[in-house]
């Protein structure tokens, strides 16, 4: 090892440094051993600076590296996921600190950085997270920098050289996000979808709703594209749960698509509806961790990887891990012609009850049936019921065994879930078939941005019952008992209790609220402008800027702003670079030595005037008179201070090109 | 009369004339001069010539290892008939001292000559006494890979405003000697041809050669060319700048001229410069060529 390939103390702290701050985000993320290693291995980096120790021999690093897999196959079960690779990448900058001794060792740690950093915007997109890979990058190319030499390493000059840096390529990158083309991933690695994530779950327990009442989280951001349905109309369905056990109501069998449902994936094999759309509109979604997606009744998406249910609603492909935006088409209900019959197997889906429990439920809707109603006439003595003495609480007493008994005969204090599902349950019984959807109901319109904001609070359950003239049909129990909660949203109907867990009453401080929502205005402006920015948008963006877009046309896009930049920066070395003008005699005798060299006598850079006339005269006898005048006159102008003698000399230099002329 | 006095050393020191000149240019410019050479080259004769045509003082100090300062500077010696001290003025007390040999003394007699050179006053027992003016050292140093040397630090080359080399002298210079009469009979024979009024007076004309801004636009060239090269491992200071341009005008006045041209700049620069560049192996006069060679005279 050569001393002059040493790393310097500041490379070596400022490689430390780029390394934590790639790392810092991911500490919640990666299993606290690797943090610790890193550590370790930074420590022990320094102390051989120090001259306290030796670089680890060969023995070691092999154990290091067995050590480090061990530790990765035990923290990781499944190998080809994200976060593996997230942390292997991390072990391995950790472990290359125990060899980091030349110039090449630094610069590939620091190329590890960059990777380190990048691998930030897999997991979060947000504005913050985003800020903070840019300081990120500005570390890690300071850092770089420093490399250079110990002048360089200063963190004013390394920060600001970096600074400087980055800043010329910002026009590159605007020009490339613009115009790269998206190419969708060559492999899917799948996340790790353990992370646990607030929204609706795949089966619905009373209680659940009323937990989710208390996150004011967002879930949805839609803009629409045309009218916009009024809130009694804002019904997001997510999930239908058909399945009852008593308790539980869940999807069941048959739903699910890996059960073998019927999920029309590809757009040819959804027959559209005659008419055209009622509302067209763009969701951005928050990361599920599952696959429904959010839109209203009768919905089609033209977005590539989202299919469509029998029942009606929106499944992707592969589950929500980021943010995710789709388009979605409407069609509600009330447009449609004649449903289609119910089958067999779906009406004996939709009449399921459990074999026993709730029998006064049972009895009590049984009167409806015999007495001969009709679906609709039992729907409405049911809401009825609801309407003359329930509650609409977010804090209902817990239930027991027979939660539809208790629930309507006896507590009477619900939230959606419980009106829903005991809806739900008191139609069956009376031989009506019928579900429990589950999604988001409402939202608040953003009329700055035009957007509707769906917050985790907005989380709502319905039913839906099927007649033979207008097939399914929504029924809200909640709006029998509490209309605020559909027309205004949770927040006017359960006032007293809404938020009433979270610490601070912070709701209810209007200048938070109005920040918050500005907050989440520029978010979604975010969202739609940077994040959601796919094949489709950069065409259109293209189309607009372009016109019509070819691959020419595309070329000069490209390098167009890039050859801007770089003649501007020559431009601007030219012009601070030229420095003053030149003295007008030193300019009159460069003209002339452009001439003599055009007639084969160049002068050297380093020949004083005197000189070079001397040669000219050996070298070309018959110029040797003019140019022994000139050089006088030369000068005597530029040296002796004679302004005289810068006349005599343009004068000279005019005539001798006439003298030349005749030879 | 400039010409008279460099016929005149002519005469003595064949085929030296632009040695002489240079060294003349030295004297002109108030400088001291370091003469590098090999012994026998006539060093000792040009040193003794310039002070007989300038009719200066000469001294002549033979420097060797085992001097010490008081040698140089003089010391005070109690007398007995006064009873008291009296100060003996060492050889530094003249017009024209020549240091010959000055590598070969202990670094702390150097150090003694070179401080009276910079300040032109020494003090002894803490009296300072003033050198008679013009004050003129003409330093000679055996090239350094010779035995029994002490190299001058860099610090101390700068004192001196010009290092030169005689060399060998040319075939007809040679032709001439072995003909001629013996120099030194010719050396008696020089008669001053200014009185030292007349010198001051030379000395204060040089100030007055004017630097055009074009001329001090090449000097500034030049300069940081030589800070800015990769092969100069130390760049010329404002020091030797100034020295480089002091060196010229000195020189254009010897040529009859009120005026700086380049060429007067790179007549002295080998001879200003050489010696306080460094280079990275090499020597640095070939060094000044090579830079001398880069720079354009004229401005871009």
């Amino acid at each position: 090892m050569e001393s002059s390939e040493r790393l310097p103390r500041e490379s070596l702290l400022w490689i430390f440094a780029a390394q934590f701050a790639a790392l810092l985000p991911q500490f919640a993320m990666l299993p606290l051993w690797i943090v610790g290693a890193w550590g370790f291995a930074v420590y022990w980096r320094l102390e051989v600076f120090r001259g306290r120790r030796d670089l680890p021999g060969r023995t070691v690093k092999l154990l290091a590296v067995v050590v480090a897999v061990g530790g990765l196959a035990l923290s990781y079960r499944q190998w080809f996921a994200l976060e593996p690779m997230v942390a292997l990448l991390a072990v391995s900058f950790t472990l290359k600190n125990l060899e980091l001794v030349s110039l090449r060792d630094a610069f590939l740690s620091l190329l590890l950085s960059y990777f380190v950093a990048a691998t930030l915007f897999v997991f979060e997109q947000t504005i913050p997270y985003a800020v903070y890979g840019v300081i990120c990058v500005l570390v890690i190319t300071a850092a770089l920098a420093a490399q250079t030499g110990s002048a360089g390493a200063r963190p004013r000059r390394a920060l600001g050289l970096s600074l400087r840096l980055l800043a010329q390529a910002v026009p590159l990158m605007v020009v490339l996000f613009i115009a790269m083309p998206r190419l969708g991933p060559l492999w899917a690695v799948p996340q790790n979808s353990d992370a646990a994530s607030t929204g609706i779950s795949d089966s619905m327990t009373p209680g659940d709703f009323s937990e989710l009442s208390q996150s004011d989280e967002p879930a949805l951001r839609m803009s629409f594209e045309g009218p916009v349905p009024p809130p009694e109309q804002r019904y997001w369905r997510g999930l239908v749960y058909s399945d009852f056990d008593g308790r539980r109501w869940s999807q069941g069998f048959g739903v699910d698509h890996r059960e073998g449902g019927r999920v029309h994936w590809k757009e040819s094999e959804r027959p559209l509806p005659e008419v055209g759309p009622r509302y067209r509109y763009r969701v951005i979604q928050e990361a599920t961790n599952s696959q429904w997606l959010f839109a209203m009744v009768r919905p089609d998406s033209p977005t590539e990887g989202v299919g469509e249910t029998a029942d009606g609603r929106l499944l992707k492909r592969k589950p929500v891990y980021s943010r995710f935006a789709y388009e979605v088409r409407s069609w509600p209900r009330e447009t449609l012609g004649e449903p289609m019959p119910l089958g067999d197997f779906e009406r004996r889906r939709n009449l399921q009850l459990p074999a026993d429990g709730n029998p006064r439920t049972r009895a009590w809707a049984g009167e409806f049936r015999d007495s001969g109603l009709d679906a609709e006439e039992i729907s409405a003595r049911i809401l009825q019921f609801y309407n003359r003495s329930f509650v609409y609480t977010l804090k209902p007493p817990a239930l027991g065994e027979d939660s539809v008994d208790e629930f309507l005969f006896g507590s009477r204090q619900g939230f959606c879930e419980h009106f829903a599902g005991s809806y739900v349950f008191a139609m069956r019984a009376a031989g009506v078939p019928a579900r429990v959807v589950a999604g988001y109901q409402g939202g608040e319109w953003v009329e700055q941005e035009q957007y509707l904001l769906v917050r985790q609070y907005d989380a709502h359950a319905w039913a839906e019952i099927w007649t033979p003239a207008r097939g399914w049909q929504r029924v809200d129990p909640t709006a029998a008992v509490s209309p605020e909660r559909i027309r205004d949203g949770l927040q006017s109907a359960a006032e007293e209790e809404f938020m009433g867990d979270s610490l601070l009453p912070l709701h209810r401080i209007s200048v938070l609220n109005r920040l918050r929502l500005q907050w989440d205005m520029i978010n979604y402006r975010w969202y739609r402008a940077v994040v959601s920015f796919d094949r489709e948008q950069q065409e259109s963006t293209l189309q607009r800027l372009l016109g019509e877009i070819s691959p020419l046309r595309l070329a000069i896009f490209l390098l167009l702003p890039v050859a801007a930049v770089l003649l501007g920066v020559l431009a601007w070395i030219w012009w601070n670079g030229r420095g003053t003008r030149a003295p007008l005699s030193s300019r009159l005798y460069r003209k002339f030595c452009r001439r003599l060299a055009r007639a084969g006598l160049e002068r050297h850079p380093g020949e004083a005037p005197r000189d070079f006339a001397c040669r000219v005269g050996e070298q070309r006898p018959e110029l040797a008179p003019m140019a022994e005048r000139i050089t006088a006159a030369f000068e005597k102008a530029a040296y002796a201070g004679d302004p005289a003698a810068e006349k005599q000399l343009r004068r000279l230099l005019r005539r001798w090109s006439v003298v030349r002329g005749r030879q | 009369m400039i010409s008279a006095i460099v016929a005149d050393i002519g005469r003595v020191l064949l085929g030296k004339e632009h040695q002489v000149k240079l060294a003349l240019a030295c004297l002109l410019s108030r400088g001291h001069l370091l003469i590098e050479d090999l012994p026998g080259m006539g060093k000792t004769t040009l040193a003794h010539a310039l002070a007989q045509v300038l009719g200066l003082s000469y001294k002549r100090v033979q420097f060797t290892s085992d001097m010490l300062p008081a040698d140089i500077v003089g010391v005070s010696i109690f007398e007995r008939d006064s009873g008291e001290f009296r100060f003996h003025e060492g050889p530094v007390f003249s017009q024209l001292l020549l240091a010959d040999e000055i590598n070969r003394s202990s670094p702390k007699t150097q150090s003694a000559l070179l401080e009276a050179m910079e300040e032109r006053q020494v003090s002894v027992d803490g009296e300072t006494r003033r050198l008679p003016e013009p004050f003129f050292v003409i330093a000679t140093q055996n090239p350094l890979y010779q035995s029994g040397t002490f190299a001058l630090p860099e610090s101390q080359l700068d004192r001196f405003l010009m290092r030169i080399s005689l060399g060998y002298p040319t075939r007809e210079a040679e032709r001439a000697l072995f003909q001629g009469v013996d120099p030194r009979a010719q050396l008696q024979q020089l008669k001053p041809r200014v009185d030292t009024a007349t010198l001051q007076k030379l000395q204060a004309l040089v100030g007055q050669v004017k630097a055009s801004d074009s001329l001090l636009d090449y000097l500034e060239r030049l300069v940081l060319h030589t800070r800015q090269s990769p092969e100069c491992a130390i760049g010329l200071s404002p020091r030797g700048a100034l020295a480089l341009l002091h060196a010229a005008r000195a020189w254009a006045l010897i040529h009859g001229r009120g005026h700086l041209l380049p060429e007067d700049i790179q007549a002295v620069l080998p001879s200003v410069a050489g010696h306080r560049l460094q280079s990275d192996g090499g020597d640095g006069s070939q060094l000044v060529e090579r830079l001398m060679h880069q720079v354009d005279v004229i401005a871009a």
